[in-house]
């Protein structure tokens, strides 16, 4: 609307006082009264650790790096999620393939010590059978399996062992050496 | 750290933008207006550093700003704190790797202690952007009103 | 077809040689770097075109050059222009077209800075890196990974710029100050109560996004950076980069998905200026007005956050559609809120421009005359309130906007008053176009799973802000842009800022500034007006990039 339709008047400016008057008070005395946080809203994330198989792809999705597959001990893989550099995206709860990973509408989460930040789930290796070396984890090959039962041989040698099998595999097949 | 001893009934902050989007700034003003008010717990935000209590940081720091951080961190009075606000100054956030960022308030803190600038406490909000109502818990819990709700989760999981 | 016609005759008047296609509304021409400048001249001004971006990439991986892309636009028809010149490997140097387009001037430096491409024919100096960066370290080559940190002494750094040759008595403001939200250096130089020199210096906010985007990132991550480039308008960024990857991969997204972005779209707009409105009322003194805009705004951030997830930086872009879905109940909560605000809205207005302090010190102040917007050619509600009719919403419609009926509010006096208008307009049509698209809504799907990216396409996409135009360039490779650049809007209004605060008393400049609405993802530039009113140049220390 343009300035000639708005009717002007000497005193107008006194009209906030109805309006504040009709407005009251809106103010929301959290943390004693309820929040203004709708169901939608996008909290922290909570990992289930019954489901978890550590696969990584929550870690390729996040665009911070929030979520990261550390080694904790030798050979032991573990997914460590930092709420500090979190994004509240939720691309890792789209990714996962176990449904593993549930939003919450957690928004309470200061605190006055970094290490409270982050939430580890350390995952038990598998042994490779051959050279005895740790890789992986034992939940990523049991998924693995369910999906593709053939490789049920294969899953419990780790990556260069198994190369070496394929391998040898194809030289006994075709004869001679390979390579 | 816990509760300092001194910050028993107001806080009055010095808003320091050290290259963030603006998201986490503009929440800092909302919790200003009627709906959130934040003045009702006393706290305030000041003109100058020497006025005040906390410095609220916002944005990973960048190159350019690092010099200007240090020089208004050294114009607080002790005792003084340092409040970090937003994914950003936590961790860093998606630039937590680039050439021309430092990376957040932790490697802020190894910078000032390489210079000898001591600071009594320092708190994390973590959000991107802070919910009005975060910054309203962060300033309750330095002040004692509410508890600490989040706790760090370590578990070891099997087959 | 006519109008395309023109222009590769035009080119090919100039430069025979030229190498050129044509994909979708975009012209690519590659020409020798001889001719730049002649080819220039005929685009900007004999053929009327607007001056949007110009981007350089290291291609010596793909074809052995570096690379300059000049990109023009013509509104009238909705046409995008691109000129590609090539740069010796070994020492690259291009002619530099600043004497004919003034608006090139920062991107060149741009490009010199990050790139190393020198420009003959013109001054140079370093714009975007701070001035203790490594000379011969260039973070957007490929060879240069995004996370090298060189060594650098911080200790000892002079802020200001007085010395015996300026006029006028100096006033620093910033970097940090309680007037200002972003760190920004102002030295202001003042006789009396006059503003006779301004020198700047920005720039604290880059933060090396372009290069995150070129190699760490992968595509459907880089949505969330581009949120991230500003808080407030984050959406559109988004919205912009995925209809630019959209548009180079012939990806075709679902009608409904295109509604939603438009509603989304619309919403940011009306919460933007909202935010404005009462920025530039608390800048004049009138904290009520500050207050009880935020209050009616608060209404809009919580139907952001119903729709979407979050009050800002919503996340809900994806390259192939929208990742949340709109249902009848929100539908009808959307619409009773916004007759909520309407009605709020109209009588805090008519409230506030009864306020003699307001009327008083908007009306007449800042003026930027209509030649002096057309010449700078500057965007959004800036070219608006000065009588030029820009809006890329109508011009080159995009999502959903071609089936909506809008009107695009223009006022004539070019002063902060004007600029106030229109933004109080915008807000009611934002909000009859939300109602619009709700009623329209079709069914189906929001997303598309399976799609394919092919390498090394091009695309040149334009999104209307609350703020003007936003400009963004892609090329393809392979599961991440090649080469990503951002124009934000308020880069092109910054200089008409020197226009503005001429001869202005010192206490209204501070609203003059605030009237651009600066995002300060942008250029900012400032001529020195000395005592005797001659203008010079200032040394542009000034280059803000996000």
């Amino acid at each position: 609307m343009s300035l000639k339709d708005m009717r002007r008047s000497r005193l107008g400016f006194l009209r906030a006082l109805v309006i504040a008057g009709r407005s009251g008070r809106v103010t929301r005395r959290y943390p004693y009264e309820e929040p203004l946080v709708t169901s939608d809203f996008r909290g922290k994330i909570d990992i289930d650790e019954t489901k978890c198989i550590g696969c990584g792809a929550c870690v390729n999705a996040c665009p911070p790096n929030a979520l990261e597959l550390i080694n904790t001990r030798d050979g032991y893989i573990s997914l460590r999620y930092f709420v500090g550099r979190c994004i509240f995206c939720w691309r890792c709860i789209d990714v996962c393939p176990t449904g593993a990973i549930k939003g919450t509408r957690e928004f309470e989460l200061a605190t006055d010590d970094i290490s409270d930040l982050y939430d580890i789930i350390v995952h038990e290796p598998n042994r490779c059978r051959e050279c005895g070396k740790l890789f992986s984890t034992k939940r990523m090959g049991d998924y693995v399996v369910t999906k593709s039962p053939l490789v049920e041989n294969y899953v419990d040698l780790d990556p260069d062992c198994r190369r070496n099998r394929f391998l040898k595999a194809i030289e006994n097949r075709f004869g001679g050496r390979v390579g | 750290m816990g509760k300092p001893k001194f910050l028993g009934k107001s806080i009055w902050v010095f808003h320091l933008n050290t290259g963030s989007c603006n998201g986490c700034d503009i929440e800092v003003l909302d919790v200003l207006t009627p709906y959130h008010d934040a003045e009702r717990f006393g706290v305030k935000l000041v003109v100058s550093p020497r006025h005040a209590d906390a410095a609220l940081l916002t944005g990973p720091i960048t190159l350019e700003s690092l010099p200007k951080v240090l020089r208004a961190i050294e114009a607080m009075p002790r005792p003084r704190i340092i409040i970090a606000l937003g994914s950003c100054a936590c961790g860093g956030n998606i630039w937590h790797s680039s050439y021309s960022v430092i990376g957040g308030v932790p490697e802020l803190l190894k910078i000032l202690k390489e210079r000898g600038i001591e600071v009594d406490g320092v708190y994390y909000v973590p959000g991107c952007p802070v919910r009005p109502e975060s910054i309203v818990y962060a300033v309750g819990l330095i002040k004692g009103l509410v508890p600490k709700k989040i706790k760090p989760k370590v578990k070891k999981v099997g087959r | 077809m006519d109008i395309i016609s023109k222009y590769i005759d035009t080119i090919k008047a100039v430069e025979p040689k030229a190498d050129i296609h044509v994909s979708d509304d975009t012209v690519y021409a590659t020409v020798s770097s001889s001719k730049l400048r002649d080819l220039a001249k005929a685009i900007y001004w004999d053929m009327n075109c607007f001056f949007r971006t110009c981007a350089g990439s290291d291609e010596r991986s793909i074809n052995g050059f570096y690379a300059l892309y000049h990109i023009f636009g013509d509104d009238n028809n909705g046409l995008n222009i691109v000129l590609k010149v090539y740069a010796d490997p070994n020492n690259p140097t291009l002619p530099s077209i600043v004497d004919i387009v003034p608006a090139a001037d920062w991107c060149e430096m741009e490009a010199r800075d990050l790139l190393g491409i020198e420009f003959s024919g013109r001054k140079q100096y370093r714009l975007i890196l701070p001035p203790y960066w490594p000379k011969d370290l260039y973070p957007l080559r490929k060879e240069v990974s995004y996370d090298v940190k060189p060594q650098v002494i911080i200790s000892s750094e002079k802020v200001g710029f007085w010395d015996k040759t300026s006029a006028g008595v100096a006033i620093p403001i910033g970097p940090y100050h309680p007037a200002l939200h972003e760190p920004e250096y102002f030295e202001l130089y003042v006789e009396g109560e006059s503003v006779v020199d301004v020198r700047y210096r920005g720039f604290h906010i880059h933060r090396g996004i372009e290069k995150l985007g070129e190699s760490k990132l992968t595509y459907q991550q880089v949505n969330f950076v581009a949120e991230r480039i500003c808080g407030i308008c984050g959406f559109e960024h988004s919205v912009c980069y995925a209809q630019a990857i959209e548009k180079a991969a012939g990806i075709e997204i679902p009608e409904r998905a295109k509604f939603i972005r438009s509603i989304v779209l619309e919403v940011e707009r009306i919460h933007s200026h909202l935010l404005w409105i009462g920025v530039a009322v608390h800048l004049l003194g009138y904290d009520t007005g500050f207050m009880h805009t935020w209050r009616i705004r608060e209404h809009v951030m919580i139907i952001a956050e119903m729709l979407t997830g979050s009050r800002k930086t919503y996340g809900i872009n994806l390259i192939g559609g929208v990742r949340k879905d709109i249902n009848e109940e929100k539908k009808q909560r959307v619409l009773d809120v916004l007759k909520i605000v309407e009605k709020e809205f109209t009588e805090l207005v008519k409230t506030m421009v009864d306020v003699p302090q307001i009327m008083k010190r908007l009306k007449g102040t800042g003026i930027l005359p209509r030649e002096d917007a057309r010449k700078l050619s500057v965007v959004g509600p800036t070219a608006r309130g000065s009588g030029l009719d820009r809006d890329v919403r109508r011009d080159l419609p995009y999502a959903a906007y071609g089936y909506v009926d809008f009107n695009v509010p223009v006022y004539d006096d070019g002063d902060n008053l004007s600029r106030f208008l229109v933004r109080v307009d915008e807000v009611y049509e934002s909000i009859s176009i939300i109602r619009q698209l709700l009623d329209q809504l079709p069914q189906g799907p929001v997303m598309i799973e399976e799609f394919d990216i092919p390498e090394g396409r091009m695309a040149v996409s334009v999104v209307e802000a609350p703020r003007g135009e936003d400009i963004h360039f892609v090329i393809t490779g392979r599961g991440k842009p090649y080469r990503w650049k951002v124009r934000a809007p308020t880069y092109q209004n910054i200089p008409a800022l020197r226009v503005m605060l001429r001869d202005q008393p010192l206490a209204d400049a501070p609203l003059t500034i605030a009237s651009i609405d600066p995002c300060f993802s942008c250029t900012d530039r400032v001529f020195i007006v000395d005592k005797n009113g001659y203008k010079k140049r200032l040394d542009p220390i000034l280059y803000r990039w996000r």
